[in-house]
């Protein structure tokens, strides 16, 4: 009994994984009727309202991070809006979490997007014009912007990532301790594995 | 009457407490390797001093207790949560002097999260993190998976009974070979077998999704790390949604409820017993509660319409759901989305799920399958007996890896166990509820601290009450350490104030 309720289970859930799997995803033109946008939320407005922004043309702008990655004519970017992305690159202080979000573009468009953030980069600051989806059909149901114009607003740049004397110093000297604590302990060890 | 630990027993206790650091420090050698390769000059100098802050604590403490006594279960206990303690308090000053912590509490409640397997975060500006630090935060998590103890154990110990409690001390029970450094080492072979084939796979998966070769692989195997542990840590804040791909959530998914599963059942597979996985009781009770959890989240997320079709609708749920339920904390969703797109009931089913659990002796939290099979058969049991004729003899029996009959000492312990998780989880989210957060925000997220998940529904922040971050930390430890030890160590303490 328990055998037959398991397998019929595991035949459904099989059964949905394959049908998810083959489906074919409806696939969005974007129409450039309705190019007109509706408005520049932030990130966290559209988290937090996603039902409202929903099919709408928006403006969004922030910085590219990771890296674009290229799927045959279009692309994944993902853009910060969050504080950092305002930042002067030399300015690294704290401002909370990262907030953004996933931009979809044409390659081609994509393509202009040269430095993205990582620890040694702030990202190219990018603004795009896209259609938002709370929960995208044609990507699974990902929350996603796409992109019909794309253009860089602010080159990014390297952000310089100083040596501290003192923690140099500290490293030196904290280093000498440990190996002289490592020496004792090993010839303690030593002597007591002669003792045994 | 309590008796107050003697000389002898703090000696021996610091020595293995010991020995377990040295461990940490000696981790610590992979990311600073990596910083130096990339160039990331001053990552690796934090690297070099907190590893040298290791070293310092681990040798000085063995100098300093000497002692030829092996462990008692009482030490053993004391220095696996002892040693968990430290070992976070110490592991926590890269993340400290990254820059990228509010403050030295946020950096322990990161590495208790990542020690712990649970995911949860506090570290800022996560998208602009050092390679060498992500690689820390991912080896934290895929090391505390196996246990602290384990990696002790594996390179630093010689076997000896006080070392097989040691390693129960972790919560864990299975040997599954005769001598437990043996067993901690066939652990490591297991995993690093995996981690080799899984992290290959997912970074051929990342260089055909569009990321160039050295971040493929770095995400390849951080993200292997952080599933196969069921910890969640992802590289990048967007988490696994940053991949877009359903192969690459197929391939996380089947990695991390592998590790979801008790090393014992790895083993049997392994030796060639394929049915076990079947029959095991943990593979069917997991099997059960994911399908009805699942199932409950799916018919709510429907009703909401808030997902455009069938398909996509059943993607995220499932996606979210085994990684709840596998303690894991994968999401291809924002947290908020939980409160303002999937609702109550969703959320209900996804806080049901991540206090269950997977499996015992694997690495991931909560009450786990065992516990949940053993007394539904009890119950069971229960109900045969009062409808069968007073002279019948009911026996009821669970499989895992052999017949096991439910007798009242199996049952007692189970429940012990599930009603001490019940508990902690009830207080957590009071606390939660008390810092003036919605109740069903701050039951799911206690939920996903206490049983080691690290689902976010937007409670944890850099910006959240103090009190709540030192809370989360300890419902952490207190749950991945299954109680005991955390318990014995406070009795430890305790006995060292009052004892006579
Ligand atoms: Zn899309």
């Amino acid at each position: 009994m328990r055998r037959r309720v398991l397998r019929v289970l595991r035949c459904a859930l099989l059964a949905a994984t394959l049908a998810g799997l083959v489906w074919p995803a409806p696939v969005l033109a974007a129409t450039g009727a309705t190019l007109a946008s509706l408005g520049s939320p932030s990130s966290g407005d559209l988290v937090e309202h996603p039902a409202q922004w929903d099919g709408k043309v928006i403006d969004f702008q922030g910085e590219a991070v990771g890296e674009v990655m290229r799927r045959g004519d279009s692309a994944w970017l993902h853009l910060n809006d969050d504080a950092y992305s305002r930042k002067a690159a030399d300015d690294i202080a704290l401002a909370g979490y990262n907030a953004g979000q996933a931009v979809w573009a044409p390659s081609e468009l994509a393509a202009q997007v040269k430095i993205c953030g990582d620890y040694s980069h702030r990202g190219d600051l990018v603004h795009v014009v896209g259609i938002f989806h709370a929960a995208c059909p044609e990507h699974g149901g990902d929350m996603d912007i796409h992109a019909v114009k794309l253009e860089v607003v602010l080159p990014g740049s390297p952000i310089a990532r100083a040596v501290s004397g003192v923690r140099a110093a500290a490293a030196a000297a904290l280093s000498l301790v440990a190996a002289g604590l490592w020496l004792l302990w090993r010839r303690r060890h030593r002597a007591r594995g002669r003792a045994a | 009457m309590i008796i107050q630990p003697r000389r002898d027993d703090h000696l021996v206790i610091g020595k293995y407490t010991g020995k377990v650091i040295v461990g940490v420090g000696l981790l610590m050698a992979v990311p600073l390797a990596l910083s130096l390769v990339l160039g990331e000059w001053s990552v690796a100098l934090d690297f070099v001093i907190s590893s040298a802050a290791c070293f310092i604590c681990g040798f000085g403490l063995q100098l300093l207790c000497r002692t030829e006594r092996d462990l008692g279960w009482g030490h053993a206990l004391v220095v696996a949560a002892g040693s968990w303690l430290i070992a976070t308090l110490l592991g926590a000053l890269p993340h400290s002097l990254s820059g990228h912590e509010g403050s030295y509490l946020d950096a322990v409640f990161d590495v208790m999260s990542g020690y712990t397997t649970t995911g949860l975060y506090l570290i800022q500006d996560l998208d602009h993190v050092s390679n060498g630090l992500n690689m820390w935060r991912h080896l934290l998590t895929y090391a505390g998976g196996q246990g602290i103890i384990v990696v002790a154990l594996t390179f630093l110990f010689r076997g000896s009974p006080g070392a097989y409690r040691l390693y129960v001390g972790e919560g864990k029970d299975e040997r599954l070979l005769p001598n437990v450094v043996q067993t901690a080492r066939a652990i490591w072979i297991v995993s690093l077998g995996y981690l080799a084939v899984g992290g290959l796979v997912l970074a051929a998966m990342g260089w055909a999704l569009g990321q160039t070769p050295l971040r493929a692989f770095l995400h390849g195997v951080w993200v292997f790390m952080g599933a196969w542990s069921t910890g969640g840590f992802a590289p990048q804040s967007y988490n696994t949604m940053w991949f877009h791909s359903l192969a690459y959530e197929l391939v996380t998914v089947a990695i991390f409820v592998a590790g979801s599963f008790n090393f014992a059942l790895h083993w049997a597979v392994w030796s060639g017993n394929r049915k076990e996985l079947r029959r095991n009781l943990e593979t069917v009770s997991f099997a059960v509660t994911l399908s009805l959890t699942v199932l409950v989240a799916t018919v709510a997320l429907s009703r909401l319409g808030i997902y455009p079709d069938a398909v996509n609708l059943f993607r995220k749920a499932f996606y979210q759901l085994a990684s709840g339920h596998t303690t894991t904390g994968f999401s291809t969703i924002y947290s908020r989305a939980f409160v303002v797109q999937w609702g109550p009931l969703a959320m209900l089913a996804t806080t049901v799920a991540m206090a269950i659990g997977a499996s015992a002796c694997s690495t991931a939290g909560g009450i786990k399958g065992m516990r949940v099979g053993v007394i539904t058969a009890g119950f069971v049991a229960d109900i045969r007996r009062m409808i069968s004729p007073e002279s019948a003899l009911i026996r009821q029996r669970v499989h895992h890896l052999r017949d096991i009959l439910v007798d009242s000492p199996l049952l007692r312990s189970a429940l012990t166990v599930t009603v001490a998780y019940l508990t902690l989880y009830g207080l957590v989210a009071i606390v939660g509820a008390a810092c003036g957060y919605d109740f069903l925000q701050a039951a799911f997220e206690g939920v996903s601290a206490a049983s080691n998940t690290g689902l976010s529904c937007g409670v944890t922040a850099p910006a959240m009450p103090v009190v709540l971050k030192v809370v989360y930390t300890l419902a952490m430890w207190l749950g991945r350490l299954e109680f005991m030890s955390v318990l014995a160590l406070a009795g430890y303490a305790y006995a060292m104030v009052r004892g006579r």
